[in-house]
């Protein structure tokens, strides 16, 4: 039962941790739009953390320059199991717009496994948190799997 | 006192069950929900479930717990549970609704003290974990202790004169909630009116909420102290902050509303308990949702100016006797 | 009468120590004659105050031990007498148990100086001129005693002097502290004129009827004289220098026993010789130099960056608490005091330890050097928790009970005299002890928790005949918060109805009836109540907690968290957050630390600090126009 009760909360309270990899700034206003009155994922149980030693899910955004590299792949290294980590935008699948240049060295799943992938050059609100609640969702899973 | 199985289950069940560790919890995870709820609802959100508390604690309890390289490991482990203990303990001293589980043991000094000791916990377990943010967060912590201790003081001492007469003083919250019984609420004594304002400022401090978190700020500062806690004891802090927000809107409604007595003493729990809620809604939900963070020297400027004023005028007016 | 055993006691326990110190000189080339005699003169001296507990403390008798034989003769106190009343056996157990701990502590300690017989002799001689003051009967010799025990204290100050801050220190302090035994030595004169004998009983017995002008100036300069001793306001600038100099285990001593010959020396001229205590204007004035003590260097220790000399100026912090509740004339103020005291010496002894212990594993004690050093040395840190907690009165240890009789006592004095300023004075000492709490949190912060340097990797635990006496320090820290009532039972009720029963310490020194003859008001309180405003029964507290802790543990064990599995970037797993940046050092020390606190009083500690620049000759003055202030104070208003 408590197991049960666990893997419940799980899909109940995701907490997201907010990695910029180089990101041109518009998805960071989308996902924070989402947290706004009109979104408010917080009905959800989403809450934006400051450390990611507390996030469940891992949002990254950015098609991770040469610079953040490192930073990025530190960091996500730092979330404590279950996590669940979700590309927002198009830049960290493909790098988008930014491929090709001397500075960009993503894709990110080059370097890390990734979950969910919310595309779009932004994505609606709406889809980041449908993104946000599949992610939720593999979370649950995630624990039931362990 | 002599001692028998019966006695020795009561108090395990006053200490494990009502009011201690399981009520304290729930009733505390409970108005943190509500706090949510309420905070949510003043800014047009639809906000999260009153559950949301209970969630994220078992959620928690479900992580991985990281210690980090650098943390001395001991006490780093140890401060949440010393921390979360001590608040339980103090929940069993403060009466509710006029119900005490250990009768004549509660002292308003004690009780200022042992407030400390869950936001020590907080300050050398951060300390403990090696991460400068931590250490930012640790310094502004104590800061924010210093900046309330002063008008908490002042306005224990404000009570404790209120209630004490023929030179007979009383620091004992029993004591304060008999004359109450007998002589009104304190609020609604006009010369404590300023002290209760006092009281109501120092509780979001106490708990560090909004606009006082200066210590645990997650947008500047990474939570602070808090910032490499993960799994089980981040999920003790969370609960520690939660039962937190109960023992001290109890404790204001022993030292200003313990004059509430209907005969039954079910009905003046349930009314305590309510009067808690009520107190949490005004002075963390609306606060919070009416500001923005303070500067860490700003709050210790704004409770050793205003706050520590009001509290004072307070215990100057109760003490020239008007 | 017939001598008992026991009443040889005192006088064996003082030369025990001397005695022990001249064997040190002698068999100085041989270090186990030196560790031998060392310890059989402690230990000897510290069992038999202990068994002066069941006569003196539980009998109530009052031990009169004349040297030679010499009792009065007509009326007159010729010979010299030892007297021990339970005053002077709380004093003493506190002394010798302080000289005890830091003597088994200082045979490894010193292991990296030279000339280690020296500093056993002066050690020695230190220790036995305290026990000397607090077991004496006689004015002179206190004076004496006070003498060989400031310069054996001046001599253990600049013990390691090839470091110049030592020597200076060592300087500074004969200088000031000249002013109080020369004060002393005036007032003893005075004294002497008037009354015709040196005699403490007697002339306690006489001082009143011969009330004089010149007998309140003797009055005034034995204050400020034993003030100095305890380091009061504004003497303070030269403890701090000569505990940041001096070795960490006389540190000990200069702090935990040093001290309380002061604190005696105050109980012995207010409550005893003159019997001034009583008088309102009195105890106003002793509660403000307490509370201004408190106060004033609490905000100094937070602006440290040493860890021994943020230590010191707690030290007199603490004894402003201890005299601020003299100060009362209550008995709840008198027991707090004495609790307060006693539990002083304990923490206080045990943070020197540790500092000293951080100075012996890393060779610095400044603040923004070290860190992380929980990791290598978790004893210590432990210990230096403990002694933390119980300085800041955290429950359940030690100080939290003194703490709060203290500010009961304060209120409860309020109440009485229903003056607020009293009740102000509760006010400060309740922030003064958060602000204590604070410069704790800094040490912590700044030496045993956060990032470690790189040149301490290397650094091991304390060696274990240094941590033996810290947890014996330690656990008589949570001992004697744990069991108040046997510390009243034993120490303290005795203890404080002796300070207002001088009229039995009269009468013991001088015959029954002496006190009845001689003076004409004795009020006498024989058997004080102490009567608590609120309730602390530390042991259910405790009892609940471990109940409680239990459950927890129980809970937790249930939702065992899963190990950590080994993945493809494990290796920055389990560094520290820092934004994603290499796990660079990046200690967050004292110099950063309250900065809100700081910012907001700027003012004030810029001024505190620079009125503290070290100019000897500004401390001297300081002290003398202190004391024209007090002698002023005592013509107005007494």
């Amino acid at each position: 039962m408590f197991k049960k009760i666990i893997e419940n909360s799980m899909a109940k309270s995701p907490w997201l941790f907010h990695i910029n990899a180089g990101s041109c700034n518009g998805c960071d206003i989308e996902l924070v739009a989402v947290l706004t009155p009109k979104y408010d994922a917080e009905r959800l149980g989403f809450k934006l953390t400051g450390s990611p030693r507390h996030a469940d899910i891992v949002v990254v955004t950015g098609p991770v320059t040469a610079q953040s590299k490192e930073r990025v792949i530190r960091t996500i290294a730092q979330v404590p199991d279950p996590k669940v980590i979700v590309t927002l935008g198009s830049c960290p699948r493909s790098c988008n717009v930014f491929k090709g240049s001397y500075s960009v060295v993503g894709p990110l799943d080059n370097y890390v496994d990734i979950d969910v992938s919310i595309a779009g050059c932004a994505p609606k609100p709406e889809a980041i948190i449908d993104g946000l609640a599949l992610a939720a969702a593999v979370l649950k899973e995630k624990r039931r799997a362990k | 006192m002599s001692i028998d199985i019966n006695t020795i289950l009561m108090y395990l069940l006053y200490a494990l069950v009502f009011p201690g560790l399981l009520f304290s919890s729930v009733f505390g995870l409970w108005l943190a929900g509500v706090d949510r709820k309420v905070v949510a609802r003043m800014q047009k959100r639809i906000g999260p479930p009153i559950m949301q508390p209970t969630y994220d604690f078992f959620k928690l309890l479900g992580k991985e717990t990281i210690i980090p390289a650098n943390a001395a490991t001991t006490t780093f482990m140890l401060a949440p549970y010393v921390g979360l203990v001590s608040l339980v303990v103090l929940a069993l001293f403060i009466p509710v609704g006029g119900f005490q589980a250990f009768g004549g043991m509660a002292d308003i000094v004690v009780v200022l003290y042992l407030l400390t000791i869950p936001s020590l916990s907080i300050i050398f377990g951060g300390s403990a974990s090696g991460n400068p943010f931590a250490g930012v967060g640790v310094s502004r912590s104590m800061v924010a202790i210093m900046a309330y201790e002063l008008p908490l003081i002042l306005v224990l001492l404000a009570v404790s004169k209120a209630v004490s007469g023929n030179g007979m003083l009383t620091f004992s919250l029993e004591g304060i909630t008999t004359y109450q019984k007998l002589n009104g609420s304190l609020l609604f004594d006009w010369r404590l009116l300023p002290a209760a304002v006092a009281m109501l400022l120092v509780i979001p401090c106490e708990v560090g909420s909004h606009p006082f978190d200066v210590g645990e700020a997650e947008t500047e500062i990474c939570e602070g102290p808090l910032v490499e806690y993960s799994g089980a004891p981040l999920a003790v802090f969370k609960l520690s902050h939660a039962i937190k927000m109960f023992v001290m809107t109890a404790l204001f409604a022993a030292l200003f509303l313990g004059g509430i007595a209907t005969g039954m003493l079910w009905l003046d729990i349930v009314i305590a308990l309510l009067i808690c809620t009520v107190v949490t809604i005004i002075c963390m939900s609306f606060l919070h949702a009416i500001t923005a963070r303070l500067k860490v020297e700003q709050v210790f400027k704004f409770f050793w100016t205003v706050v520590s004023g009001l509290a004072l005028v307070s215990l100057i007016l109760v003490w020239i006797g008007i | 009468m017939s001598m008992q055993y026991y009443q040889h006691f005192p006088v064996l326990s003082i030369m025990i120590l001397f005695l022990g110190a001249f064997l040190v000189a002698l068999f100085h080339k041989s270090r186990f004659m030196r560790t031998f005699i060392t310890s059989v003169a402690v230990i000897g001296s510290f069992a038999m105050m202990i068994a002066l507990i069941k006569p003196v403390m539980l009998n109530g008798e009052i031990i009169t031990y004349w040297l030679g034989g010499r009792v009065p003769d007509g009326g007159y106190a010729i010979g010299i007498a030892l007297e021990v009343d339970a005053v002077s056996l709380f004093f003493g157990i506190l002394v010798s148990l302080a000289v005890l701990l830091s003597g088994l502590y200082s045979f490894r300690y010193t292991k990296q100086d030279d000339a280690r017989d020296k500093f056993f002799t002066l050690y020695l001689m230190l220790a036995g001129g305290v026990m000397g003051i607090v077991l004496s009967g006689d004015l002179f010799n206190i004076y004496v005693m006070l003498e060989v025990m400031t310069f054996a204290a001046v001599a253990l100050t600049a013990y390691r002097s090839w470091n110049p801050n030592a020597r200076e220190a060592a300087f500074k302090y004969l200088v000031v502290g000249s002013i109080g035994s020369s004060s002393v030595l005036l007032g003893i004169a005075l004294i002497y004129a008037n009354c015709h004998t040196l005699n403490l009983a007697q002339i306690s017995a006489l001082a009143m009827s011969k009330m004089n002008p010149s007998m309140l100036l003797a009055f005034a300069l034995l204050f400020v004289g034993f003030g100095t001793k305890a380091f009061m306001v504004p003497f303070h600038p030269i403890a701090a220098d000569a505990h940041a100099a001096a070795p960490s285990s006389v540190s000990v001593l200069i702090s935990g026993v040093f001290t309380k010959t002061g604190v005696y020396g105050i109980i012995r001229v207010c409550y005893f010789l003159f019997r001034t205590m009583g008088m309102p204007a009195v105890q106003t004035g002793v509660v403000l130099i307490g509370s201004v003590s408190m106060f004033l260097c609490v905000t100094m220790a937070l602006n440290q960056h040493d860890f021994k000399r943020l230590l010191a100026f707690h030290s007199i912090s603490q004894i402003g608490y201890i005299l601020t509740s003299l100060g009362l004339c209550t008995a709840l103020g008198i027991a707090g005091g004495l609790y307060h005291a006693i539990n002083h010496t304990l923490f206080k002894g045990l943070l020197f330890l540790t500092a000293g212990a951080v100075l012996y594993s890393t060779g610095t004690t400044k603040l923004e050097k070290l860190g992380g050093l929980a990791k290598k040395m978790p004893q210590t840190a432990a210990l230096f928790m403990i002694g933390a907690f119980s300085i800041s009165g955290v429950p359940p240890f030690n100080g939290f009970v003194s703490k709060w009789m203290i500010y009961q006592a304060t209120y409860e004095k309020a109440m009485e005299t229903g003056s607020i300023g009293y009740a102000l004075v509760t006010v400060l000492a309740v922030v003064t002890s958060v602000l204590t709490l604070a410069s704790f949190v800094k040490v912590g912060q700044s030496v045993f928790f956060g990032e470690m340097p790189i040149e301490y990797q290397n650094v091991k635990e304390t060696p274990a005949s240094m941590l033996v006496p810290m947890w014996i320090m330690a656990g008589l820290c949570l001992a004697t918060g744990l069991l108040p009532n046997l510390m009243f039972k034993y120490l303290l009720g005795p203890a404080t109805g002796a300070v207002l029963n001088s009229p039995a310490y009269i009468d013991s020194a001088m015959g029954a009836g002496y006190a009845a003859s001689q003076m004409p008001d004795m009020s006498l309180m024989a058997d004080p109540v102490i009567v608590f405003a609120g309730a602390w029964k530390p042991l259910s507290w405790l009892l609940l907690f471990v109940i409680i802790l239990a459950a927890v543990a129980l809970a937790s064990l249930m939702s065992k968290k899963r190990t950590s599995e080994s993945g493809a970037v494990i290796d920055s797993k389990h560094d520290t957050f820092f934004g994603g940046e290499e796990n660079t050092f990046s200690q967050v020390a004292s110099g950063d630390l309250f900065w809100g606190f700081k910012h907001n009083m700027r003012k004030y500690l810029g001024f505190m600090s620079n009125a503290h620049n070290g100019i000897t000759n500004e401390y001297v003055t300081w002290g003398v126009v202190d004391l024209a202030i007090i002698i002023v104070y005592c013509f107005i208003f007494i």
